[in-house]
């Protein structure tokens, strides 16, 4: 009897849950109706999250609603042009442009973007039933606009951070080494001075034991972007320079002479430290991008990084991409005194929340079924399984998720971390200039790098570049 | 006078096409390049500024600086090509086992996208996977790091167009080498010419249109070379291969500096057509004048 009750409740459940599944099916399928034959275009960075949209998530969709959805992957440099081209010039080819965290206010300033809380409450139908606005973590705040409406629907949510090899770190041989050469316990670091030690440390090791092991990773390639962002989005922010060193509250100074700090004390002993450590990193380091610092990482070439987390699922977990599958821990990155109590206060923050979102172009030719595309793209169905591919979360309840919280084991507490001390990160500052003054400052930063200027003055030279620029922009009075 | 008229009418097409994929673009350039643009400052409309652009490109220390860089690339480049292009062609205008083969994988390299050239060449030269750090560190004891050294990252840049672009010197040379007429070698030899003279005071003279030729096509496209010097180095390190089209580039895309973006365009257009006139009047103009 009480099997034949387990039995019958079974069944319901499955009744119920099928009925739940079939009924969102019809929603996705009489939503779409009006928009058959219809072909989205999106353009996108060539990232895990975005590969799982184009592989997943866009034939799931098409299976649905017989919208079919075209995700262009390029590089990052194009993926930008493409779109701002776009939209710039009004042409409409793309449906669904990436909008990188930090790039929203420069969107948001040349009106790029469609409300899409207002498209949905002006077109009720389109409203799925799985999805609600409440379901995004905080990270979404970043795309809204004055009145709090969403401009971009969140797709990929990560920290930057300090990764460490864990099969090193307690290899009671390397413990030993490191306690007599230092005097103190292997252990991940807390201070920039700490962190020093174990690259120094690890990079004498990897000569003396003649392994292809060096102390550190560093994203410092001499002329692409990628190295300007690790020193002003994770290395100055651990030394206390906030906002690029930018005051937007004070004129846009960079100067300290201006009131800016982007040539401060805290800036120069930032590079210096950034420089000594690009200097015992990988011989590759100078050619590292982002992704090449992750891949650094995974051929177990270096024992501790600043790795963006879109990243450090595969690191961890995927052995036929990563040697040091099982072996990755994860810490919150070295700081300087007081940073921590300014990221606890909201002054500061100790490194790089980034991510991005889709928006949907004004420009677009199909914005109500983009808008439902978008829509199955954030409902919390779908989410874990897209957490595991591509190590982000955007929705609150992804975290609960058993298949993500496996992986979280796997990653030694990466969402952990990501859910509880995300707050601490902080995503680029909301500055509708972001890539004009990044590269009107960027040959000079290159400089500093090949050590054709010392960086005290690179860095005063920069600051002026940026005021400079931020005049000739017309921000700057 | 109805044949002038066909004439015309067969060659509209093609001039309709040319005025408004060439001529339309570039009178927009003129046309942007007098004005302020930058689509995310304060004011993002476009102001006419008069010829404030082109005095700003004259004080540009980053603009010169890569016009030095890119006169070094395009001189280097050009030459080495010619050299081992002419060098190929006669190879491939004798018999051998393979030559079929060899001659087909010599010309891959020409249908390539410049884009995947330089991803080619990133992977080659990467110290910890590339091939060529590794052979170089094995055999001579010599760390290269394009990331680091400008001297090797300059070479590289070199090194990969010369890679890319020899076989369109080589087929075009091997084109004019076979057209010779074999008179005057013949007469050469009986009057006792050795191969030294013949090649200055008959080859030479008789492929010289042909040489012209690609040293044109070569020196405007090596003015322009962007994506795979993008790709491989990023302009770097630091400026030391940020030729004139990646300066280009980085002002027009990222920096969306339009309107001055434009102006360095026009300019480098007039460097280019300057430095062809400089050419054609000092090789073929001399030669043109003797014969009238």
């Amino acid at each position: 009897m009480k099997i034949a009750n387990k039995l019958g409740a079974s069944v319901l459940a499955l009744i119920v849950a099928t009925g739940g599944a079939f009924a969102d099916d019809a929603f996705w399928a009489e939503a779409a109706k009006p928009y058959q034959g219809v072909v989205l275009h999106g353009v996108t960075e060539s990232t895990p999250p975005s590969n799982y949209v184009k592989d997943v998530l866009a034939p799931e969709f098409e299976a649905k609603t017989g919208i079919k959805v075209e995700i262009e992957t390029t590089s990052w440099d194009q993926m930008y042009d493409k779109a701002i081209k776009d939209m710039e010039a009004g042409t409409g080819i793309y449906d669904m442009v990436y909008i990188e965290q930090d790039i929203i206010y420069a969107y948001l300033s040349r009106d790029f973007l469609v409300d899409t809380t207002q498209l949905l409450k002006d077109h009720p139908e389109l409203k799925a039933p799985t999805y609600d606005e409440a379901n995004f973590t905080t990270f979404a705040n970043y795309f809204k606009g004055d009145k709090g409406d969403l401009f971009g629907i969140p797709m990929e949510a990560f920290i930057k951070v300090y990764l460490y090899r864990t099969d090193l770190f307690n290899d009671p041989e390397v413990q030993a080494a490191f306690k007599e050469k230092t005097g103190k316990d292997l252990k991940p670091a807390t201070t920039h001075e700490e962190y020093t030690e174990i690259a120094d440390f690890f990079t004498q090791w990897g000569k003396d034991h003649d392994e292809q092991l060096w102390g550190t990773t560093a994203q410092a390639h001499t002329g692409h972007p990628a190295s300007w962002y690790e020193f002003f989005e994770s290395v100055a922010p651990t030394y206390g320079v906030y906002s690029w060193g930018i005051d937007a509250g004070n004129n846009y100074a960079a100067s300290v002479a201006n009131g800016g700090t982007m040539n401060s004390d805290e800036a120069k002993a930032a590079m210096k430290w950034w420089l000594h450590l690009r200097d015992v990193a990988p011989p590759e380091s100078n050619q590292s991008t982002w992704t090449e610092v992750a891949t650094t990482f995974a051929a177990g070439r270096a024992a501790q990084g600043l790795v963006y987390g879109e990243n450090a699922a595969w690191v961890a977990s995927d052995e036929t991409k990563s040697r040091v599958v099982g072996n990755v821990g994860v810490a919150l990155p070295p700081l300087s005194d007081g940073v921590l109590a300014d990221a606890e206060s909201g002054k500061g923050y100790i490194g790089y929340y980034d991510g991005g979102a889709f928006g949907l172009p004004v420009t677009s030719k199909n914005k109500e079924a983009s808008m439902l595309f978008l829509e199955y793209i954030a409902q919390n169905e779908v989410q874990p399984d897209w957490a595991v591919a591509g190590s982000r979360i955007t929705n609150t309840a992804t975290y609960d998720d058993p298949k993500v919280q496996d992986l979280d084991k796997k990653l030694n507490g990466y969402f952990t971390m990501l859910k509880d001390q995300g707050r601490l990160f902080a995503g680029a500052p909301a500055y509708p200039f972001h890539a004009q003054v990044r590269e009107a400052t960027a040959p000079i930063f290159y400089q500093i790098l090949t050590g054709a200027i010392d960086p005290d003055t690179g860095l005063d030279q920069m600051a002026a570049k940026a005021e400079e620029e931020l005049t000739a922009l017309g921000y700057r009075k | 006078m109805q044949s002038k008229t066909l004439g015309w009418l067969l060659l509209a097409p093609t001039l309709i096409i040319l005025f408004f994929f060439g001529v339309v673009p570039f009178l927009y350039v003129l046309w942007v390049s007098f004005h302020q643009w930058n689509p995310f400052a304060a004011d993002p409309g476009m102001s006419f500024n008069w010829a404030t652009n082109y005095r700003q490109v004259v004080f540009d220390a980053q603009f010169m600086a890569s016009l030095g860089v890119t006169a070094a690339f395009v001189f280097f480049a050009v030459v080495s090509e010619l050299i081992v292009g002419y060098l190929l062609a006669q190879a491939f205008m004798k018999d051998f086992p393979g030559k079929a083969i060899f001659r087909t994988i010599h010309t891959l390299p020409l249908i390539m996208a410049p884009i995947i050239v330089g991803s080619i060449w990133k992977l080659m030269t990467t110290p910890s996977i590339g091939i060529i750090p590794h052979l170089l560190h094995n055999w001579f004891g010599y760390d290269l790091n394009i990331g680091q050294s400008a001297a090797a990252a300059f070479i590289v840049t070199i090194i990969m167009d010369v890679w890319h672009w020899t076989p369109l010197v080589t087929l075009t040379l091997i084109a004019a080498l076979v057209s010779l007429p074999p008179d005057p070698f013949e007469q050469a030899q009986i009057d006792g010419a050795n191969k030294r003279q013949i090649f200055w005071h008959i080859t030479l003279p008789m492929i010289r249109p042909a040489i012209l030729a690609t040293v044109f096509i070569r020196l405007m496209d090596a003015l322009r070379t962007v994506d795979e010097v993008l790709m491989l180095t990023g302009g770097g390190p630091g400026s030391a291969t940020r030729y004139v089209g990646v300066h280009i580039y980085k002002e027009v895309f990222p920096r969306t500096n339009y309107g001055y973006g434009s102006a360095i365009s026009v300019i480098v257009l007039y460097l280019t057509i300057v430095a062809c006139w400089l050419l054609y009047v000092s090789l073929i103009a001399p030669r043109t004048s003797k014969k009238g």
